[in-house]
């Protein structure tokens, strides 16, 4: 059932189940009676600063931790009550390269396949497929992990995770560290994962990765889901202004004029950026989308020309800031 | 269906494991090199040399004997018997060297500063007069002799008391021999019908020594000291793999993933224990092949004891492996934590130094090791033609040790999958 970005109404099936799980570790509640579910074929994305429960979720989520009470299923099965069946649905993704440098990516795929139970000509054709997948040339696989460069080793680190062909993929911070080509590779991978009707569970610090691919987000902060929903709508339901930077080649009266007339427009303002010697005209509002034709032909209307418009609109990581209090980037950082 | 899933499982864990160890070089020589290094050291040293052999002992020599000295108040220089000395000396197989006095450690070309220096083991001062003590010139006023005897003075190596012992021990033999020598040539100077008689009275008991037939093959050093080297083996391969082999994948993050497959922590533990197991017995191959190899060791091959020894032995080594690797942050911490129990354990266990020479609180903590058990029943096996029931006690020993330490092993590892 492939669903198409944003589509969480027709939801008829939860792979992912987590219903008032809290986990406690002496005094101190890590996850507070979290409740949260992730239907079938969906991209779901969990946020959160360092402490926010995201890893604690995570980990009761693979079952190497039991909640302090609660429940989770996976596919329907509860983690407690069926864990062989919960580990074979799910497969994942760690987010440091979990592989043994000693030994080629073949070698790799094939000790994981092993352990969830494959053998013969079923382990080999199923090594061969992921590794046309995650686009893994075949000198390349012949090379020991450790050889291999950051990029390379994340395909093999996601192959590794998907030999037994699960139904939930759980990938805690897929692109972390890896630089713009071999992150787009890899968003392409999920993507493709997705059209496969696969449900995922990813965790990120980055807001465009959760905004590209995500159906639903969760924000977490001191172990609560504060926000859930999907980025879209996160962004439009936090009432914050944008700005619409235009750039005319020249800035008169009649032109300011024009631009607060229109209605939306709470205030403009004449700004000069000294590193680029542009002058530059930033109109405030609540709707910058809405109104962006109508500043434009405001323009022409002053008889000016227009050199550049820029639209600065609210991003998933203002609402982050405005939720926790803190920058996404900033974890981020702390993070690397 | 479960059962071969299972099978398959453990052999993937021990496979991957053991790779772990073939793929880097550093581990292969700790891991199974190592005690193969020290075999072959201490072998080519002392173990192809034989118990009696006497050139490895390096003797200074003091012969004062040559200098003048004042005999019947006249000035006499006669150093036959003192050349005599020195010349059997070497004709013993000794390693001599002489020096012109004794000295102090300060002063270079002396013996005392030789003995300091270790290049001799000891040395032997022979008396000015020695010669002429032995050939009886001191006489009284009326012509008839002085008995006087000559006076040997032995400096040994207090720094190295075994070696020095060893040195004693030999020197002091090689001077009854000569002595007996220096009396058959007196005597034949006497009147042949007191021969006999003076002979009996100067000599009265004769002794020859045999080496018991505990082998019903002639043996080396060496050939006892191959088998012993599986309790290195025991140490080096199986405690020292063992240790690391959870920390190992703790640390690098792959025990997680395994245990988020459907793979039961027992199972876990049974593909290292296999692997652990393969290093052990691959090491003990080594070791054996080795002997064979560079040394001819002449051994008997009873398998089944052998392989029985080794496993009993492996369980311990592995459960103190498996106590380190659980319990310890990391890796580095569980190599350090190995390389301290380790070192100083592989003296106690009688692979290099029997346990007799050492003090005994020290002989009472080697007794406890289970791997001194092992030496002593492999040697039993291999270099006595032992039966099993022979080295029963020690083989008893080895399997409730093990037991024991085993399952503190498997305690220590269930208790580390809490801190996932």
């Amino acid at each position: 059932m492939n669903r198409k970005k944003g589509d969480t109404e027709s939801v008829d099936l939860n792979d992912v189940e987590v219903d008032s799980v809290t986990k406690r570790f002496g005094e101190t509640v890590a996850v507070d009676n979290v409740s949260m579910n992730v239907a079938r074929g969906e991209i779901f994305g969990l946020l959160g600063p360092n402490g926010a429960g995201k890893s604690t979720l995570i980990k009761m989520l693979c079952g190497l931790m039991s909640p302090t009470s609660g429940t989770i299923k996976i596919g329907g099965y509860g983690i407690q009550d069926d864990p062989v069946k919960v580990k074979e649905l799910l497969g994942v993704v760690p987010q440091d390269i979990v592989l043994y440098n000693y030994l080629n990516a073949r070698e790799n795929l094939a000790f994981f396949g092993r352990l969830y139970g494959l053998s013969g000509s079923k382990l080999k054709n199923r090594i061969d497929e992921l590794l046309k997948f995650t686009q893994l040339d075949e000198k390349a696989v012949k090379r020991r992990i450790s050889t291999y460069s950051g990029g390379m080793k994340r395909r093999v680190n996601i192959a590794a995770a998907l030999l037994h062909e699960p139904q939930v993929i759980l990938l805690d911070e897929p692109t972390a560290g890896l630089d713009p080509k071999n992150k787009l590779a890899l968003w392409e991978i999920i993507q493709n994962l997705h059209e496969e009707g696969k449900t995922i569970l990813l965790t990120t610090h980055m807001m465009d990765e959760a905004e590209e691919l995500c159906n639903r987000v969760a924000i977490m902060d001191r172990g609560k889901i504060i926000a859930l929903d999907a980025p879209h709508q996160l962004i439009k339901k936090v009432k914050m202004e944008n700005t619409i930077t235009v750039v005319p080649d020249r800035i008169t009266p009649k032109l300011t004029e024009a631009v607060n007339k229109i209605s939306g427009v709470k205030r403009s303002y004449r700004a000069f950026d000294e590193n680029e010697g542009v002058e530059s005209l930033k109109i405030i509002t609540e709707m910058a989308e809405d109104i962006l034709p109508e500043v434009v032909s405001a323009v022409s209307s002053a008889g000016t020309k227009i050199l550049s418009v820029e639209l600065s609109r609210v991003t998933l990581e203002d609402v982050f800031i405005l939720l926790t209090g803190r920058s996404l980037r900033e974890e981020e950082e702390r993070y690397l | 269906m479960k059962t071969k899933r299972t099978i398959h499982q453990v052999l993937a864990i021990a496979k991957t494991d053991f790779l772990g160890i073939a793929r880097n070089r550093t581990a292969i020589f700790f891991t199974l090199l190592f005690p193969l290094f020290f075999l072959i050291i201490i072998g080519f040293t002392f173990g192809t040399q034989g118990a009696g052999e006497t050139s490895r002992i390096r003797v200074g020599v003091v012969n004062l004997d040559r200098e003048e000295t004042i005999v019947n108040g006249t000035v006499s220089q006669n150093s036959t018997i003192g050349d005599a000395f020195v010349q059997a000396l070497r004709n013993a197989n000794f390693t001599v060297y002489e020096y012109m006095e004794y000295g102090d450690k300060e002063t270079n070309g002396t013996a005392a500063y030789d003995i300091s220096r270790r290049k001799i083991k000891i040395a032997v001062s022979i008396p000015a007069n020695f010669t002429e003590s032995l050939s009886f010139r001191y006489v009284d006023s009326s012509g008839r002799p002085i008995p006087t005897k000559a006076h040997l003075i032995l400096y040994t190596d207090p720094s190295d008391p075994t070696g020095s012992l060893i040195a004693q021990q030999s020197i002091l033999g090689f001077i009854s021999g000569f002595i007996s020598h220096y009396q058959e040539v007196v005597i034949s100077q006497i009147p042949e019908t007191f021969q006999k008689y003076v002979k009996v009275l100067v000599d009265p008991i004769t002794v020859s020594t045999n080496e018991a037939d505990v082998s019903g093959r002639r043996l080396r050093w060496i050939d006892y000291m191959v088998p012993g080297t599986l309790g290195l083996v025991l140490l080096w391969s199986g405690l020292n793999h063992a240790s690391v082999a959870i920390a190992n994948e703790r640390t690098r993050g792959t025990f997680q993933r395994i245990v988020i497959a459907p793979v039961s922590p027992a199972t876990v533990l049974a593909g290292k224990f296999l692997s652990c197991l393969a290093i052990v017995y691959l090491s003990s191959a080594i070791m054996l092949g080795s002997g064979i190899l560079f040394f001819q060791v002449n051994l008997y091959w009873n398998l089944p004891a052998i392989v029985l020894s080794i496993f009993l032995g492996a369980l311990s080594a592995i459960g103190i492996g498996l106590i380190i690797s659980s319990l310890a942050k990391n890796v580095e911490a569980a190599n350090a934590i190995t390389v301290l129990i380790s070192v100083p354990l592989q003296f106690f266990i009688g692979a290099f130094f029997p346990l007799s020479v050492m003090p005994r609180p020290a002989q009472i903590f080697g007794e406890a090791l289970p791997f001194t058990k092992l030496v002593n029943a492999i040697q039993g096996i291999m270099t006595k033609n032992l039966p099993f029931e022979a080295v029963m006690p020690e083989i008893i020993y080895l399997t409730v040790s093990g037991l024991i330490l085993f399952a503190l092993g498997i305690i220590a590892y269930w208790s580390s999958l809490k801190r996932l």
